[in-house]
């Protein structure tokens, strides 16, 4: 009986904090359209997002072409259709690796960086003290980053992709002997628009999943010091799991319109 | 401030290259797909697509030069696919081309490969039908192939019982891998045969020889082939007819003579004419004889007579009486002779 009871307890306190997150989304979409536009801190956020975390996404995608490459080669090679590796890895990179690994380091490194960030705004007061000053600290703090995430998530993976393809072809051509134009000729014939957009589109999501599960977990950070710790690790460990299940809803979604 | 105005151009620079990244992938993957350069429409009927879809590429002489654009369902058996090509390509494709559903590889996409038409045809134009073929199904192949398993089966089957007779030695090939005997009467008859080619090939080589000489003109042979010898026959012939032919005149005056000769032999045994007598009456020969002899010594005087008259007549020309006539006479004989 207890644990019927603690089960629902479970059940209740997950649908009122995505009641909630949806209450916080929602002032997101309404604050977004609203004056005065932070444009001095979006830039800001962006550039935090997207200059400074570009080094750790380019070398993680350049290893992940590399390494998917000569893991699958020798098989490939043993199938006899090493001339299909750079169809397979493309396809593989640009409609699923390449998205998923990007925004679950962004979610890492940037979710856990909100996360804390404000998280420890919360609990210093810093977020009341803005209130209290009359600046608008969900403007200035939530929708500025939410929509720098939500930005520059899909040009991180675009770079992502390409670095990874890049990788790939320099396994490719030390292995195989095979050459930049062909290597790319062949990738860009495997792959159509139905592998390039709804990859693309999907991104757009997974930065809005990182910016607002980072934000909500900071800005209602609770317990101290303690809490902030607690809401930088519990953005990262949410954010990825919504990130899976935003990935399997793009690709059913895909499957159904092709 | 001059941090936050480095700092954006560094984010500006970031936002450029994922954008202009994008921008090419998107760019690239549109031009494999004929969206961007100029095309022409073209379409292909077909009972079963198997599985082509819009998108796939247009081959034609092993180059990509489109893609599906549309597949559309008019009947129940009759599809419709249109399908863009480079207009460059257009030119070089003829109107008896064919269109064919296939896979790229043994496993690959689904491609519509053009089968190049003859060179007589015209060339296709924008919004043009070009003919197809069906493709041969998976299935199809499987139900030949189960035939062709089957047969393979029964062949199998056949050869092994074959197979089991000629070990168990029955039938000639049996007898000939279990009888040992026939080793050393098939090693004699190849002894035998080795010397009847050797024999074969002297004859041979005589032959060789003997037509080589035939091609020489100081034989039979070499005369019959030779080209002048047919008109020296056909000569020969043409002589010999006519010569027959005044043989035959000559034997038919030799009959008439014999005829004559006949009569007169029958004439002269019937005792009639001068030689019935010459030839039976003895004392006419003998008076003959006589009379001829008497004739002889006649003409022997007539000669004598005739010397000494002659002497006379010489002896008359130095006569100068008779000088002028003989004179006379010379010079007439004379002018005949200078008219002549």
């Amino acid at each position: 009986m207890s644990f019927f009871r603690t089960s629902m307890q479970y059940i209740l306190k997950y649908l009122e904090e995505v009641g909630e997150m949806s209450a916080f989304a929602g002032r997101f979409f309404r604050e977004l359209f609203r004056r005065p536009f932070e444009s001095r801190e979006l830039l800001r956020q962006c550039y935090n997002m997207g200059n400074k975390s570009l080094l750790l996404v380019g070398v993680t995608g350049f290893i992940i072409g590399l390494v998917f490459t000569l893991q699958s080669r020798p098989k490939m090679l043993d199938l006899g259709a090493s001339a299909w590796i750079p169809s397979m890895v493309s396809i593989s990179i640009v409609r699923e690796i390449g998205p998923i690994i990007t925004a679950l380091i962004c979610a890492g490194r940037i979710g856990s960086g909100i996360g804390a960030e404000l998280g420890s705004m919360r609990v210093t007061e810093q977020i009341d003290a803005m209130e209290v000053s009359g600046t608008n600290p969900f403007k200035y703090l939530v929708v500025t980053r939410i929509l720098a995430t939500t930005l520059m998530i899909p040009l991180l993976v675009v770079m992502s992709d390409a670095i990874a393809l890049f990788g790939s072809f320099l396994v490719e051509n030390t292995k195989g002997d095979v050459s930049f134009r062909y290597f790319f000729d062949e990738v860009f014939l495997s792959l159509d628009f139905v592998d390039l957009i709804p990859s693309t589109l999907k991104t757009f999501f997974f930065g809005f999943a990182i910016g607002l599960v980072g934000c909500y977990r900071g800005y209602y950070c609770k317990h101290g010091t303690a809490g902030v710790g607690v809401a930088a690790n519990t953005a990262v460990v949410e954010t990825s799991m919504l990130l899976f299940v935003l990935d399997f809803i793009a690709v059913m979604v895909t499957d159904i319109f092709y | 401030m001059e941090k936050s105005v480095a700092r954006n151009i560094r984010l500006g620079l970031f936002v450029i290259t994922g954008t202009a990244l994008l921008v090419a992938a998107v760019y690239f993957v549109g031009q494999k797909q004929s969206m961007f350069g100029n095309s022409s429409q073209l379409y292909a009927v077909f009972h079963d697509i198997n599985g082509l879809r819009p998108g796939n590429n247009i081959r034609y002489s092993g180059i990509n030069v489109g893609s599906v654009k549309e597949i559309s369902m008019v009947s129940d058996t009759i599809i419709v696919v249109r399908f863009g090509v480079k207009n460059d390509i257009l030119p070089h494709i003829r109107k008896n081309a064919h269109a064919i559903i296939t896979t790229d590889g043994l496993v690959g996409n689904m491609i519509v490969n053009i089968l190049p038409g003859s060179s007589s045809g015209l060339a296709v134009k924008a919004g043009d039908t070009i003919m197809s073929f069906a493709r041969v199904r998976t299935d199809e192949m499987l139900t030949t192939l189960s035939v062709t398993n089957e047969n393979a089966a029964l062949l199998t089957a056949e050869l092994l019982k074959i197979t089991r007779e000629i070990s168990s030695g029955k039938g000639v090939i049996g007898s000939m891998i279990k009888d040992t005997t026939i080793t050393t009467d098939l090693k004699e008859t190849i002894h035998h045969l080795r010397h009847t080619t050797e024999a074969s090939h002297a004859t041979l080589t005589k032959l060789n020889r003997l037509i080589t000489s035939l091609d020489k003109n100081n034989n039979i042979v070499g005369t019959l082939r030779d080209t002048t010898l047919p008109v020296t026959i056909r000569q020969t012939l043409a002589n010999l007819e006519r010569s027959s032919k005044q043989l035959v005149k000559v034997m038919d005056n030799v009959n008439g003579l014999i005829g004559n000769a006949d009569s007169t032999i029958t004439n002269i045994r019937k005792g009639e004419g001068a030689i019935n007598f010459l030839s039976n009456d003895p004392v006419l020969v003998t008076k003959i004889d006589h009379t001829v002899s008497s004739l002889d010594s006649a003409l022997m005087k007539i000669n004598d007579a005739g010397v000494k008259l002659n002497e006379n007549l010489e002896a008359l020309k130095h006569n100068w009486f008779f000088k002028g006539y003989f004179k006379k006479l010379e010079k007439e004989q004379e002018k005949k002779a200078g008219k002549n």
